[in-house]
């Protein structure tokens, strides 16, 4: 530091005014309210999404009290009923699907491709609102008596009850134009708004996976619009689509609302994906192991996820020939799964691997999603599925996908963006400690539902037969366990913006753009335009010196 | 949210549970799985199998996981990795291909299997059930045309078919100890057949979200030697100092058997034979008979619809048939095969029609 410039001086022994950041650079309500930033929109994202985290497991925390007794503690079975659709509702269209693009996706990718923004700023912002519209309509569905048809809304049980079915409808279809719109934006963005020397495959990670995500969201999410409008249009006008009393096909609603929701698990599931692509190398500072095959397999899985949606209904009485072919591609798209899972350990193999909470909620779900990818092998044979179709283990299943996979890489990455987002660091103990509580009640939750599961326990009951109490109750005991963890982790993360420690300019060392530009970003990301000169995760190139200088 | 809390509290359950007396599913040796009665063995196999190999699958990755964690951590801040590798074409094919061949086997085994499970054989066949489902109950039509709710019986050792039927939404048939479980789709028959060879009770559930009760939608289904099969335990008749039970046995049986052609409620729009509304009158305590005009041998007679016209109008419709125009053209099948005390049960249900 001997030869530093006077300008920088002056930066360094006043640290008094902060660097100008997009936090900072304005702060009227309206600079907020109607900001096209990509970073501000993400943050709101990202207040949002969690907010709907947040109400969904507080519905699952009261499911699995309700559960504690066999013939249930709280709730009489209408009202559990609505309690597991909120449940279900909640997370699915409020928080597994927006959240990870929407803040982490609106925040990251746009710094690591080396742009000044999204490419439709305004489209990006008009997403936002779409996803404010369809929770704040989800939210009165429940006001208007709730819904309880599950989060499936099979027909024809969504045409008859008496519930808030159209506007719960009405609201996942504006969720779906939100999430079209982003997909749009990012496809865009990634195609155009790429740093010169930003080829293809110097992209990140992350980049990649947030644009195969954004391909599936753009084809498949308008068949789910047109399904629930289908409803809609049924309950109101009594038109006979789905409803086999005025002539109409129940098994075609499975049909359109699969199509969609299996490719959707893969829009919830890419961006984990990719988070944590990113998340082993920076750790453990080597460069991903088989960038181009992962690349790859993420293209492959969208495109072999639309051709595996008759798995969910293999007891619907379909025909042969489509047994065979959705069993087929079923096993067939565990292949491409099961390659990223042997290259991110892979990767982790000699490396420089670091412990901190970030990696640790990684690791957690390298050895989650192991578990949620092979137990997804068992349901994909066919005589097996016949039995464990609609128990407790396909809840374990998808469990230990969506919350224990697709939430903790998202946690994940909050965690390793954070000191991006804000120039803070958090409580590194508390959060180490918060992850074994995940880890181990999300564990305790969901290992016993797999037993049970497999005893022949079935899904979405508000009462059971008492032989299964043992693991319901273990179940319930992991979930308190595991809702203590996320009390904890949502105490430090939001303690950290008061204690304001602050953050290293690149916290981690990574070498992507994201950590090239100021921490936290500027308005405009960079100061000059990025140049790409060298591969991606080259980490020879490091520059040791960001590591242990505080952030602007 | 309000809604909710102002919800009345949980009842406690009225009465008797519907799995009262069903003993909990004895489990393998594994731990995992019910012991099966039935004979689709490659399921439980095939979960193994599969089972074991995702075990093993398991155990590499978090073993290799754990150990670079543990043996390559970061001991100081900035070290160097040990190594820059960023791909090795042998490792990548055999982890592709060996995965692809395992899953391979595993998808075959799953589909011979299926097919197993989805093709009736003919025993089967020629020993078919009804499975009605609708919210929230079972009802089980036998191969006799009697009829159970919310308990089924079938034979040891001897092939069984269930064709499914939904009156409102979707259900699903769900026997954990057979393995079979097949989504009920209204408008639209379904069908399951298994096996069993192992006599007990066991549970079946409803297995497609289907509303309030779903959870409620049980049914015992037992497994019984043909001794006891032949017995008909499931259409047992009350016992006469039971005169209420005997009234329901009696109406249930009139469903079955005879409202295809009687009129017996307000709501029946059959006309094919003539309506028991109005056989009986009440006076007092005791239940008169109507006056009819009956043809016996080709002479027109006036009787009184008593018991044992009616016995007789059963047991040998064609003795004495109703004079009246159109009933004089039809005639009614014989039912020389119930019992005397079946027939008193159906006898008390058409009186009790004169109640109300
Ligand atoms: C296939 C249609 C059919 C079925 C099924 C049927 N019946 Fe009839 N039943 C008739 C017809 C037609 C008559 C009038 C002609 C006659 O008396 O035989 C009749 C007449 C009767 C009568 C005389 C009624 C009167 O008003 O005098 C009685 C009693 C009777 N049936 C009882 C039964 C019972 C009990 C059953 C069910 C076990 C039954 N029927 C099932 C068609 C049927
Ligand atoms: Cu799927
Ligand atoms: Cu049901």
């Amino acid at each position: 530091m001997t030869t530093n410039t006077p300008a920088v001086d002056v930066q360094t022994t006043q640290p008094k005014a902060p660097r100008e950041n997009y936090l900072n650079c304005t702060t009227s309500f309206k600079s907020w309210a109607l900001t096209l930033d990509h970073k501000r929109i993400g943050l709101m994202y990202l207040i949002g999404t969690s907010l709907a985290f947040l109400a969904g497991g507080v519905f699952a925390l009261l499911v699995r009290l309700h559960l504690w007794e066999p013939e249930g503690m709280l709730f009489s079975n209408p009202t559990y009923n609505q309690i597991f659709t909120l449940h279900g509702a909640f997370m699915v269209f409020l928080f597994v699907i927006p959240a990870i693009p929407g803040s982490l996706g609106n925040i990251v990718m746009p710094l690591m491709v080396g742009a000044k923004d999204v490419a439709l700023p305004k489209l990006n912002l008009l997403s936002f609102y779409l996803w404010v519209i369809g929770a704040v309509m989800a939210v009165a569905a429940i006001v208007m008596g709730g819904f309880d048809t599950g989060w499936t809304f099979y027909a024809p049980y969504s045409l008859y009850t008496d519930q808030a079915v159209v506007t719960i409808g009405l609201a996942i279809f504006v969720l779906g134009f939100s999430s079209i719109f982003t997909g749009l934006n990012f496809i865009v963005t990634v195609h155009k708004l790429r740093a010169p020397g930003m080829t293809w495959f110097r992209m990140p990670l992350f980049v990649w996976a947030i644009y195969a995500t954004a391909i599936l969201q753009v084809l498949a999410t308008p068949v789910l619009g047109i399904t629930v409008l289908l409803v809609a249009f049924e309950r109101l006008y009594n038109v006979g689509i789905f409803d086999p009393r005025l002539g109409g096909d129940p098994v075609l609603f499975e049909h359109f609302f699969w199509f969609y929701s299996h490719p959707a698990v893969y829009i919830m599931v890419l961006p984990a994906f990719g988070i944590i692509s990113e998340l082993v190398t920076v750790h453990s500072r080597k460069p991903l192991f088989g960038y181009k095959l992962i690349a790859f397999s993420s293209i492959a899985i969208a495109i072999i996820s639309f051709l595996v949606w008759g798995h969910h209904m293999f007891t619907s009485g379909q025909s042969t020939y489509a047994m065979f072919a959705f069993s087929f591609l079923t096993f067939f798209v565990a292949i491409p799964t099961a390659i990223k899972e042997f290259s991110w350990v892979a990767t982790v193999w000699k490396g420089s691997v670091a412990l901190n909470s970030p990696m640790l909620y990684t690791l957690a779900f390298l050895i989650i999603f192991a578990i949620g990818g092979l137990t997804g092998v068992i349901l994909g044979a066919l005589n097996v599925d016949l039995h464990l179709h609609d128990t407790y283990f396909v809840v374990a299943h998808f469990h230990y996908v969506m919350m224990g996979s697709i939430a903790l890489a998202f946690f994940a990455g909050l965690h390793h963006w954070w000191p991006k987002m804000f120039g803070i660091m958090y409580n590194e103990f508390q959060a180490k400690i918060a992850c074994a509580l995940i880890f181990i009640g999300f564990n305790a939750t969901f290992l016993p539902q797999f037993v049970m599961g497999s005893r022949g326990m079935p899904r979405r009951y508000a009462t059971y037969v008492p032989e299964y109490a043992d693991y319901h109750k273990a179940s319930t005991i992991g979930a308190m366990i595991l809702g203590t963890g996320v009390a904890l982790m949502v105490f430090y993360l939001v303690a950290s913006l008061f204690i304001r420690k602050k953050a290293k300019q690149n916290q981690w060392g990574g070498v992507t753009l994201d950590w090239m530009c100021p921490t936290p970003p500027p308005h405009l990301n960079f100061d000059e335009e990025p140049q790409v000169v060298h591969e991606v995760y080259d980490y020879t190139t490091l520059d040791y010196e960001t590591l242990q200088r505080d952030c602007d | 949210m309000i809604n909710y809390l102002i919800q009345e509290p949980k009842q406690d359950p009225q009465g008797d549970l519907p799995w009262d007396g069903v003993p909990a599913h004895e489990i393998d040796f594994w731990g995992q799985l019910p012991v099966q009665a039935g004979t689709f063995d490659h399921v439980d196999g095939l979960f193994y199998f599969t089972y074991a190999v995702c075990i093993i699958f398991f155990v590499i990755i978090t073993g290799v996981l754990l150990y670079s964690v543990f043996a390559h951590r970061r001991k100081t801040w900035d070290q160097k990795p040990l190594s820059n590798v960023t791909h090795n074409t042998p490792l990548e094919v055999v982890w592709t291909i060996v995965p692809l061949i395992i899953v391979m086997i595993m998808f075959a085994w799953g589909f011979k299997g299926s097919l197993d499970m989805t093709t009736v054989p003919h025993e089967a066949q020629r020993n078919t059930y009804k499975a009605t489902a609708k919210q929230w109950n079972w009802t089980f039509i036998y191969p006799d045309a009697t009829q159970s709710i919310a308990e089924v019986y079938v034979e040891v050792d001897k092939p069984v078919q269930f064709i499914l039927e939904s009156t409102d939404v979707l259900h699903a048939f769900y026997i954990p100890v057979m393995r079979v479980k097949r989504d009920i789709v209204p408008g639209r028959y379904q069908s399951v057949w298994f096996h069993p060879i192992k006599q007990g009770v066991y549970p079946l559930f409803c297995a497609e979200y289907c509303g309030d009760d779903h959870s409620r939608m049980y049914a015992k289904v037992h497994v019984v030697d043909a001794a006891t099969m032949a017995d008909r335990p499931w259409n047992k008749v009350p016992a006469e100092d039971k005169p209420v039970e005997r009234i329901a046995y009696g109406a249930r049986l009139a469903r079955q058997l005879c409202a295809s052609c009687h009129k017996m409620r307000d709501t029946d729009t059959v006309v094919t034979g003539p309506s028991w509304l109005g056989m009986f009158t009440k006076q007092g305590d005791t239940y008169v008979g109507r006056q009819r005009e009956v043809l016996e041998g080709g002479v027109t007679k006036t009787i009184t619809t008593d018991d044992a016209y009616i016995i007789e109008s059963i047991k040998d419709p064609t003795k004495k048939i109703v004079a009246e125009a159109p009933y004089n053209k039809n005639s009614m099948s014989k039912f020389d095969t119930l019992t005397d005390d079946r027939v008193a049960c159906l006898i008390a249900y058409m009186k009790s029609l004169a109640d109300n």
